[in-house]
């Protein structure tokens, strides 16, 4: 109980103010979790690692939830993840019930997170101890299978691949580096980028870069609207929620919670792809499915459940193998190295205090969510309505602070910033993914180290088949995600098909399910 | 060992480029592929005028997007010079976000009510300042 000396009230206070501007972020259109964590990096540079770890947590939490807010008030998701709480939120809004559907969400949102919890709490130290083990082999593979689930849960599996291809390239340009065993010179370079690039680009400018910098560029591109100009925000009447709406849906919370738990370990899969999938299975599986998509509670608590259980999933991987599951867990990770600490299977055992730390801000984060939520909700919901052209400044000036200090004042990493901020811009334009290149970025030196050290010492590919049954379990899991892709590539295809051949719909956009699958 | 046909050997003077070699013959594949799969049908397709071009063939603001990256090459570039010219206090980032984040702010305003103006103003004043004055002065981060 040691760590419990780590929660003073400063503590309470970052989580709940991280919080309350993750949900600020969230409830922004065009404004993600990820985001309000890359802007507000610069702020834990002065704190230490576990208040700094208290403001981000609130930050991933407030940021994720918030989504919904502009979901149900003005049928625009927030975040990628509550593309589904807009088929039932909206409906519910425009028959005046915007509240109700609002604390419904808020509700099941706060289950989901807990359960996620929960499940981290559980899973992380036993996968972090079972991959103690791992060799550099082993280490390779995990990597390998990490970017073919991402690639194969893509919207297209050899854009996913190429993309996280791309994102390897990038992390190996500066020297291989003489502490990782490599012999210090560098690669993929003009010498006059030496003194520039000798140790490559900077993990926090590029993610701050990709997920800041071109977010706005994609805006400015399309004039800036005001698309909340003009639109008055109906929140609706008081009252006419009772907790009798979640009678009988406590097979629908916990199987989204845990759709929505399972979707976010998988590394670089989105929310969205939890939330659709959530809501699908809650409109295959459930009794009377007739209301779905006309403003039915049950909807919304598949929806938000599952993406708020996103949170303690995609913190799974994360602390037990070093492998991020999501754009914003990626920015996390910027920020343990920012503090010293390496994330890997050694991090639980070798940091307790931090680990409990961590789950209790995670904890207090989502009850702290659901009060601000519950309670506050008229007046949280007004920020939808703060002008693009106030916020898009701040949030420049806040990208730079983050790029600057980070190591101490360095320009360079500024100007990495616009340099990553157009290459994200020209990445979604056309068409490659966001989420597997960072995954690859981030990945990318390690896969080199590993992978040319297990040849070093072996030397034959052989190895990477024969070297332990783990390896031969990752191959077969590396096989079954590829296969995965192939199969779920052909029936698309398929249903593409049968969509043309009846015309277009226009009903329900289900875009969010095929090319969503980014969080950031 | 040597008949191994899957045998390697890595000459440490030239293992920084091993790894990178191999990631560029994955790319070069990828690439044919996705120019085989993708690219020539999406062309096919912009040919008999379906699809358009990315970021060519589209509409855009051009005058907000190329006024941002402008913006943003300028502030990046003034605040270093600006900060060299009183080192170690922030003012660099200081002043050049005040006039940063009225410019981009008008720049984005699209109706010049006087109402707007003023609160752009403002904000322009004071955002800088506070975020000038927790980092720099209260949490004593390195600005420019």
């Amino acid at each position: 109980m040691e760590f419990l000396t780590f929660i003073d009230l400063s503590f309470l206070m970052l989580v709940s103010f991280g919080t309350l501007v993750g949900i600020i972020f969230g409830a922004i259109p065009g404004m993600t979790a990820t985001m309000a964590v890359a802007v507000c990096l610069p702020l834990t540079y002065a704190l230490g690692l576990n208040h700094g770890l208290a403001l981000l947590l609130g930050l991933y939490v407030g940021g994720i939830s918030g989504g919904m807010v502009p979901a149900v008030l003005l049928n625009i998701p927030g975040t990628p993840s509550s593309i589904t709480t807009t088929f039932d939120g909206y409906p519910m809004a425009q028959k005046g019930e915007g509240e109700k559907a609002l604390r419904v969400c808020v509700i099941a949102s706060l289950v989901g997170g807990l359960v996620s919890a929960l499940v981290l709490f559980l899973f992380a130290p036993l996968l972090a101890d079972f991959s103690i083990k791992f060799s550099y082999v082993e280490k390779f593979l995990i990597i390998l299978l990490a970017l073919s689930v991402i690639a194969s849960l893509s919207s297209s599996m050899l854009i996913g691949i190429f993309s996280g291809v791309i994102g390897i390239w990038l992390s190996l340009i500066g020297d291989y580096s003489v502490s990782d065993g490599g012999n210090g010179h560098t690669r993929l370079m003009f010498d006059f980028m030496e003194p520039y690039l000798f140790e490559g680009f900077s993990l926090l400018p590029v993610l701050i870069g990709i997920f800041g910098i071109s977010t706005i560029l994609l805006e400015a591109e399309k004039g800036v609207k005001r698309d909340m100009a003009g639109e008055r925000i109906k929140i609706g009447k008081e009252g006419g929620f009772s907790l009798s709406i979640f009678k009988g849906s406590f097979t629908n919370l916990t199987r989204s919670s845990f759709i929505g738990t399972f979707v976010g370990m998988l590394p670089g899969v989105g929310g969205s792809a939890a939330s659709v999938l959530a809501y699908t299975q809650e409109k295959n599986l459930a009794k009377d499915s007739s209301q779905m998509g006309k403003g039915a509670p049950q909807g919304l608590i598949a929806s938000e459940s599952a993406n708020n259980a996103l949170t303690g999933g995609a913190l799974i991987p994360l602390l037990s193998l070093g492998i991020p599951g999501d754009s914003t867990t990626a920015v996390l990770i910027g920020a343990f190295t920012l503090q010293g600490i390496q994330v890997g299977p050694l991090f639980i055992p070798e940091n307790h205090d931090t680990w409990y730390v961590m789950m209790t801000a995670l904890v207090l984060a989502n009850f702290i969510m659901f009060g601000l939520m519950f309670f506050a909700i008229k007046h949280i919901a007004k920020v939808v309505m703060v002008p693009k052209h106030i916020l898009y400044p701040l949030i420049v000036m806040m990208c730079v602070v983050g790029a600057y200090a980070i190591n101490y004042g360095i320009m360079f990493d500024v100007w990495t910033l616009l340099i990553f901020g157009v290459l994200g811009y020209l990445i979604q334009k056309i068409g490659l993914e966001v989420a597997p290149l960072i995954i690859g970025f981030i990945l990318g030196s390690q896969a080199e180290v590993y992978f040319v050290k297990s040849l070093e010492s072996f030397g034959t590919y052989s190895i990477f088949f024969t070297k332990s049954p783990i390896a031969m379990v990752l191959w077969g899991l590396i096989a079954a995600s590829v296969l995965f892709a192939i199969v779920m590539g052909f029936k698309s295809r398929a249903r593409q098909k049968v969509e043309l051949s009846q015309m277009h719909d226009p009903s329900h956009t289900d875009s969010g399910a095929h090319h969503d699958s980014r969080n950031d | 060992m040597a008949s191994d046909p899957l045998s390697v050997s890595i000459d440490f003077e030239t293992s920084h480029l091993f790894f990178p070699h191999i990631v560029h013959w994955v790319l070069a594949g990828l690439f044919a592929l996705i120019l085989v799969t993708k690219v020539v049908p999406f062309l096919a397709a912009v040919k008999r005028g379906e699809r358009t071009l990315p970021i060519i063939g589209e509409s855009r603001d051009s005058a907000r997007f190329f006024g941002t990256l402008a913006l943003i090459s300028a502030y990046f570039y003034l605040m270093a010079v600006v900060g060299d010219l009183f080192p170690y206090t922030g003012y660099g980032f200081l002043f050049v976000s005040m006039a940063f984040v009225l410019a981009m702010s008008l720049m984005y305003l699209h109706e010049w009510t006087k109402k707007a103006l003023i609160i752009v103003v403002i904000n322009a004043i004071v955002a800088p300042t506070l975020a000038w004055f927790v980092l720099a002065k209260l949490f004593t981060i390195t600005l420019p």
